[in-house]
């Protein structure tokens, strides 16, 4: 193999407007070695790879490609020297198939020659790292993990021989994530450099021969195999973050009831006779990889979608069983239903509205802040300022700012602030840490455990397994729409895993 | 009855022909991801142009055609400068050169002194003996070279799209342009060349309205055919041969009225007009229940793409 | 980009799009001074002021009906078809007499509102019901509007003493008087509906919800805000509101139901609502320029044999080079380097 670096990248610096994605971070990969690259969200690690795949510019700093300097033109130019970028977004036509994918991005010839030819490319690559791949079904028929292989082996023939992963096992189930990482490694054998970018601390000691940990856009420092996980965390975060503990619980009556809900309306993922009750006082955690029905369980449970059949029963103070099963946002509210919804930009704040109002929709139909005919601007910018502090909210120049200026963690603080606001009974959290700093994730798993003190339900539906057994006190795993298994607080890690996979 | 069946039919094809080349125009500019509602402007121009063309050329029909296509397509680069390079709205863009395209043909139509001046139009192809067979010969072999040549071009643009490698880098700027411009193609070019393209097709459209079918330019006289062709669109799921089809189908209600008339069959002469446009409410009616309307529409189509660097 | 300068930048644009305007009237044989001329004695003379204060208020009306259904993300390309039907249905009270004289000019509003209601109640329910596309619903209801107008106009309604195609003239209590000699009375009714929409808009709870229906309908729908019904009052009010401009010209200014009078109020109720940003007060200015434009595109009609459409062409460049500057403001990044 050649003696050069594969990839070397020394000094990158890239801003967005004021934003600095990436200031001082550097790289080297040699040939044939996976190569990690670890660190929390908003640590500039795709930032980084973008740049090596020919999709950002960098505003200074050096790129070398198997010895050579270049400054990449685009995506097509990187494709040119062999660097392949698999992104977490996969750039896939769902309604084209594999070949036609393929295709796109490696034009030969005429477009029946083409097809032919990929196809036999396509097959000879799968072979060779055994895959088994449909190549003319529609890639958005296929599943997360056949789409993913579709686009390794789009990058293997366009002649890719550094490829780049970016958060390649964040959608699939612990054990497609270890076939997956054992055909990269397999690549590697073979002489390809593998660039990986996880924030995953066991993937990366498992498979990767080096690693580079990146923090708040640049290079903390690069480490060799067998560094503690500790020691790797600790450069990943900085500094020592205490995790909330969850204490001795004191759950009281049953508050939610879910019996056997049926839900036909998605292709991807149906329910299946989901039972399960919540008491008061208690978090009851759902487990389960992303895609297996989390989403309309959420959907059915927050009332904006009502079951194809089923019920939904919630229990008031003093013993009453109320009926919910209908989807009607309203009459949950009025029962003390809060959610908190996993997609934060599209459900749970309107970004082009100023903060101030993302909180008092929850509260305007009361009258609280005015009648119907006058709505008062002053009286809910006074309850906003106080939910603010309350809730340590950062960033916030004026309550009026659109909401959508403030960072993931500080929006998130502001829905669930909202959403407490409501003196719920009951809460459906979906994903609630997803894409936040670690700091603001304390924040909110703080906040959960306080509402779990005062008495309220909560449904934690993640795809995050450490979350899940930090904060719950009984655990549900979800799978093809059904939860297939319970554990209480003290379950055995291997015992869900195998469950999550179990049964398909 | 049958004197009546085979003259109504024998009307359909060039009534059919400016929707079917408007609707396979859009097809080209949608299935790239790009709304074209400047379709009623594009056709007016084409309209105008045909017959300013034909007047001042001395009565080539040929010409009047072309320059039917070119000035379509020279008024599409203002739309495809504002949607594909600015990022425009595409509703109020289209909107804009709909109304744009209006009061230009108007002016120009007036001071050039256009309007209203009567041309002999294309002639009709003989046949020779199959041109004199009875049903079979008005129906099939009397018609203008431009319907031949329509069925031709709506099967080419099938092709081009269904079967060669620029269609497919075409739909999937279309479908998912972030995947496009990962695969290495310049989504803004292909956006851009699939507007004026479509505009030819559009163009063309209304200048057989002009020079072929009325003979005569009038100001507004596309009539709200370039919106139907919109609809027609849609109705065709974004495919050409089944747009074509579609095309038919309202020429055939469109061939209808003046037919009825001329049988001496009584009806409210303005109520009669308006049913293009009621034919349009049923086809877009039929076709909310026969599916999810828009579920087959170009997944990206009217979202402006912009990737967030390369500059 | 701070608010003055996006301001600047419109109005850059603006300028832009006027002195494109300016050219083409200078190829058609307008020489730029007479132009410049045109527009001072518009504005010098009182009887042309009049006249564009009395342009102004279907203007204003339309400019807002268009405003409110943009707000609730509801394209009403159907004003002109709602205009139509406005002016049909206060034609009707009028010459069937219904109701007493003195209350007659008020029925005749309410029916024109009814009216506008009614035609743009069906391409809402398709497009909330069936998810069709109101661009074309509404688009297509004006041409069919257009033809049940002519039906009338050419048949039961046309004038027996003249046989224009006109219907025969209202009598004095159904005009919309002049009060002194220069406040058109329709243009209270314009005030009014301009307070009206400010105050569902900005200040009534209904407002508050239709912004967030407008920035993000499913949060809206998840936070119990009744969508539907929002909705469903901001696309009426617009049909309602549309269809009284279409009672305000034939009662107002032209003083029976003609051919024509709502042809390009359609469109520039969609550039003013586009300019204004859909705010009602500054959708009144705006209708006002518009307006003045309007008389100086009927005196070069008179003096210069400009046809009329003139005017359409130089709003659709006024909104192509004001929508394309836009880009400017959101991208300055580009501008910079």
């Amino acid at each position: 193999m050649d003696n050069a670096l594969a990839l070397e990248m020394a000094g990158i610096r890239k801003n967005f407007g004021s934003f600095r994605a990436l200031d001082d971070a550097s790289l080297d990969v040699r040939w044939g070695e996976v190569h990690a690259i670890l660190g929390e969200n908003g640590a500039g690690k795709s930032s980084l790879m973008n740049v090596a795949a020919g999709l950002y510019s960098p505003d200074g700093g050096l790129l070398r490609i198997n010895g050579q300097a270049c400054d990449l033109t685009g995506p097509r130019d990187a494709m040119a020297r062999s660097v392949g970028m698999i992104h977490q977004h996969f750039k896939l036509v769902k309604r084209f198939s594999a070949v036609q994918n393929v295709l796109l991005a490696n034009p030969r010839g005429s477009y029946r020659q083409g097809l032919a030819e990929i196809g036999r490319e396509i097959n000879k690559h799968a072979k060779a790292l055994g895959f088994d791949l449909d190549l003319h079904r529609p890639v958005g028929l296929l599943s997360v993990a056949e789409q993913q292989r579709v686009e390794i082996i789009k990058t293997l023939v366009a002649g890719a021989r550094i490829l780049i992963l970016d958060e390649p096992t964040a959608v699939l189930t612990d054990e497609e994530g270890a076939k997956l990482l054992r055909t990269i490694s397999d690549l590697a054998q073979r002489g390809a450099a593998i660039v990986l970018v996880t924030h995953k601390l066991r993937d990366v000691q498992t498979f990767a021969d080096r690693v580079t940990v990146m923090r708040g856009g640049r290079t903390i420092a690069t480490l060799n195999r067998g560094t503690s996980s500790d020691e790797l965390a600790t450069l990943a975060v900085g500094t020592k973050i205490v995790a909330p503990q969850r204490g001795d619980g004191k759950p009281g009556v049953e508050r939610l009831i879910v019996r056997d809900l049926h839900d036909e309306s998605s292709d991807q993922s149906r329910l299946r006779q989901v039972t399960f009750t919540v008491r008061s006082g208690e978090i009851y955690g759902i487990a389960g990889v992303g895609g297996n029905g989390q989403t309309e369980l959420a959907d059915i449970l927050s009332g904006s979608r009502a079951p194809s059949s089923g019920h939904v029963e919630a229990v008031l103070p003093g013993g009453a069983r109320v009926d919910l099963s209908s989807g009607n946002p309203r009459r949950r509210i009025d029962f003390g239903f809060a959610a908190v919804p996993a997609d934060r930009q599209g459900q749970a704040i309107a970004s082009s509205v100023s903060i101030v109002d993302n909180y008092a929709i929850a509260h305007v139909h009361t009258g609280r802040f005015g009648p119907w005919w006058r709505f008062k601007r002053a009286a809910a910018r006074e309850a906003t300022s106080v939910a603010l502090r309350d809730a340590d909210v950062q960033g916030v120049r004026s309550a009026s700012q659109r909401v959508g200026l403030l960072s993931g963690g500080n929006a998130q603080k502001l829905v669930m602030a909202r959403e407490f606001s409501r003196a719920p009974k009951i809460i459906i959290v979906h994903s609630p840490s997803r894409g936040l700093d670690v700091r603001a994730c304390a924040a909110i798993h703080r906040r959960l455990l306080n509402a779990r003190e005062e008495g309220v339900a909560v449904v934690l539906i993640s795809e995050d397994l450490d979350e899940i057994l930090s904060l719950s006190d009984r655990i549900g795993v979800m799978t093809a729409g059904r939860i297939v298994a319970e554990f209480d607080a003290s379950g055995d890690r291997q015992a869900i895993g195998r469950a999550m996979v179990g049964h398909v | 009855m049958n004197d009546f069946l085979v003259t109504w039919i024998a009307s359909i094809p060039a009534l059919a022909l400016p929707y079917a080349l408007a609707s396979v125009g859009l097809i080209v500019s949608e299935r790239a991801g790009v709304l074209s509602l400047g379709a009623e402007g594009l056709m007016l121009v084409g309209a105008l142009a045909g017959v300013g063309a034909y007047l001042t050329t001395d009565g080539s029909a040929f010409v009047a055609i072309v320059a039917s296509m070119v000035a379509a397509g020279l008024v599409s680069v203002l739309f495809a400068v504002l949607v594909v390079w600015l990022r425009v709205n595409q509703v109020i863009a289209g909107l804009a050169l709909v109304f744009f395209c209006q009061g230009l043909t108007n002016l120009v139509g007036t001071l050039a002194d256009w309007s209203n001046r009567a041309i002999p139009g294309i002639a009709e192809l003989n046949f020779g003996f199959l041109s004199d067979l009875p049903v079979v010969g008005p129906i099939l072999f009397r018609h203008d070279v431009l319907i031949y040549l329509l069925v031709p071009v709506c099967f080419s643009v099938h092709y081009f799209l269904s079967s060669t490698t620029y269609g497919l880098k075409l739909k999937a700027v279309g479908e998912n342009p972030d995947a496009a411009d990962a695969a290495g193609i310049n989504v803004s070019r292909v956006r851009f060349w699939a507007v004026v393209a479509g505009a030819l097709l559009v163009g063309s459209a209304g200048g057989y309205l002009s020079v072929v079918s009325a003979k005569i330019w009038v100001a507004g006289m596309t009539s709200g055919r370039g919106w139907i062709a919109v609809a027609l669109v849609i109705f065709a799921r974004w495919k050409p041969v089944q747009a074509l089809a579609g095309a038919i189908l309202f020429g055939a209600v469109e061939a209808l009225i003046p037919q009825l008339n001329a049988a001496g069959v009584k009806l409210p002469q303005y109520y009669l007009l308006m049913t293009p446009y009621v034919a349009t409410f049923v086809v877009m009616i039929w076709q909310a229940f026969r599916e999810r309307s828009d579920a087959d529409g170009p997944a990206s189509l009217g979202q402006p793409y912009i990737r967030e660097e390369r500059t | 980009m701070p608010v003055w300068a996006r301001a600047l930048v419109s109005l850059a644009a603006v300028m832009f799009g006027l002195a494109v305007s300016a050219i083409i009237l200078a190829l058609a044989g307008v020489a730029p001074s007479s132009l410049v001329t045109e527009f001072g004695s518009t504005l010098a003379d009182p009887e042309s002021l009049k006249a564009v204060l009395s342009q102004s208020v279907p203007l204003i009306l339309v400019g807002i009906a268009a405003s409110v259904a943009f707000r609730a993300r509801f394209w009403n390309l159907g004003l002109e078809g709602q205009m139509i039907m406005g002016g049909i249905a206060a034609a009707a009270i009028s010459i069937h007499q219904v109701g007493a004289e003195s209350i007659r000019i008020e029925l005749m509003a309410l029916a024109a509102m009814f009216a506008g209601i009614a035609w743009i109640a069906l391409p809402m329910a398709l497009k909330y019901l069936l998810r069709i596309n109101e661009i074309i619903a509404t688009l297509l209801l004006n041409y069919i509007a257009q033809y049940a107008l002519y039906d009338l106009l050419f048949g039961a309604w046309k004038d027996p003493t003249d046989s224009f195609p006109h219907s025969g003239p209202f009598s004095a209590a159904e005009r919309l008087p002049v009060i002194g000699d220069w406040l058109q009375s329709g243009l209270l009714v314009a005030l009014l509906v301009v307070a009206a929409t400010f105050w569902l808009l900005q200040i009534s709870r209904a407002g508050f919800y239709l912004r967030f229906i407008y920035a993000n309908a499913t949060m809206a729908h998840r936070m119990g805000v009744p969508t539907g019904r929002i909705v469903a009052i901001a696309v009426l009010a617009s049909g309602a509101i549309a269809g009284l401009a279409g009672f305000v010209i034939p009662s107002g200014i032209e003083g029976r139901l003609t051919q024509g009078y709502f042809e390009g109020y359609g469109f520039s109720g969609v550039l003013i609502a586009f300019l204004a940003q859909n705010n009602p007060l500054s959708a009144s200015v705006v209708a006002i320029l518009v307006a003045i434009l309007f008389v100086v595109g009927q005196s070069l009609q008179i003096f210069y044999q400009i046809p009329f459409s003139m005017v359409q062409l130089i709003q659709a460049i006024i909104v192509m080079c004001v929508a394309g500057a836009d880009f400017f403001v959101r991208h300055r990044l580009i501008l910079q380097r």
